[in-house]
């Protein structure tokens, strides 16, 4: 079961553009799979697989056990609202965590919520993430990936 | 056993039982996940075939450097990989919390054979007086294996 990392981020929200988001996810194979959705100015889905070499995999690992996120819980935090919603899911040394949360626009709605901690690991590690992924789409893909 | 069923009835419908072997935890498992979920449908587009090996990349190939100091600088890291082969892109991302490099470096080549001399000849190397790692950063997924 250590072999079974795994981790799936998704951020996003339905609106006057329709659903717009941006997915990813690790497979405990090294697959990357990477989902962004933008219908402003007529953009089309990017959907881009990879395999990550185990290298990859290794230092997406540390990252995430740095943060401790899985010993976070997310009872505390903000509800996905029609804002928007953000989904982490990690399998991890045999934990399992499916969180989610409402988008968090900066450090003070992290202050001002009921769990600042937790919070602001989850705030810090999903920005961590995003960097490493979107740094390893651009360089292989030669894309770039739009923000939601 | 009697014991078992009892919890066991007890959960809320909407709450799926869990796997086993997987302590779980967040709202995510309690049927709050997106159902939009993305990476879980295809078709998704890549760049390959299907065999081992390191995998080339759009435009050249990339070398993932890791336990990289906090405190390095991207011209220290540029320094040590143009010996190989002009570096065609670089990525040094800092910790979103710190604003200290996050420990990891993509470096892009054109050529194969100068990604291949710099994993050989860097990994295990001091940089800032710590030894760093370095490996390709993609690979081909392994091939289905058909018995006749």
């Amino acid at each position: 079961m250590d072999d079974e990392f795994y981790l799936r981020y998704y951020v996003g929200h339905k609106g006057k553009f329709g659903h717009e988001f941006v997915e990813f996810e690790f497979q405990p194979n090294g697959k990357l799979r990477y989902a962004n959705n933008s219908n402003y100015k007529n953009d089309s889905m990017i959907r881009k697989e990879v395999t990550v070499t185990k290298a990859v995999m290794d230092e997406l690992k540390r990252i995430v056990e740095d943060s401790e996120v899985t010993r976070e819980d997310d009872n505390q935090w903000p509800e996905p609202d029609r804002v928007g919603r953000q989904e982490l899911e990690i399998k991890l040394n045999g934990e399992h965590i499916s969180f989610t949360c409402s988008k968090i626009g900066s450090l003070l709605d992290v202050q001002d919520s009921k769990d600042p901690e937790g919070l602001r690991i989850f705030y810090y590690l999903v920005q961590d993430l995003k960097c490493l992924v979107l740094s390893l789409i651009a360089l292989h893909f030669k894309i770039k990936p739009i923000p939601v | 056993m009697e014991a078992d069923e009892a919890s066991e009835a007890s959960r809320p419908v909407s709450e799926p039982p869990p796997r086993r072997g997987w302590k779980l935890k967040g709202r995510g498992h309690r049927g709050t996940r997106s159902e939009e979920s993305e990476v879980s449908r295809g078709p998704f587009e890549s760049v390959e075939e299907e065999q081992s090996g390191p995998l080339k990349s759009v435009e050249g190939w990339i070398v993932f450097v890791t336990n990289v100091h906090e405190e390095a600088q991207e011209d220290d890291i540029l320094d040590k990989f143009g010996e190989f082969g002009q570096v065609k892109n670089i990525h040094v991302n800092l910790d979103r919390r710190t604003g200290f490099v996050k420990g990891y470096a993509l470096i892009e080549y054109a050529e194969r054979s100068e990604a291949e001399a710099a994993i050989d000849e860097m990994r295990g190397q001091d940089l800032f007086g710590q030894p760093v790692a370095v490996d390709w950063a993609f690979r081909k997924s392994p091939s289905f294996v058909f018995f006749a």
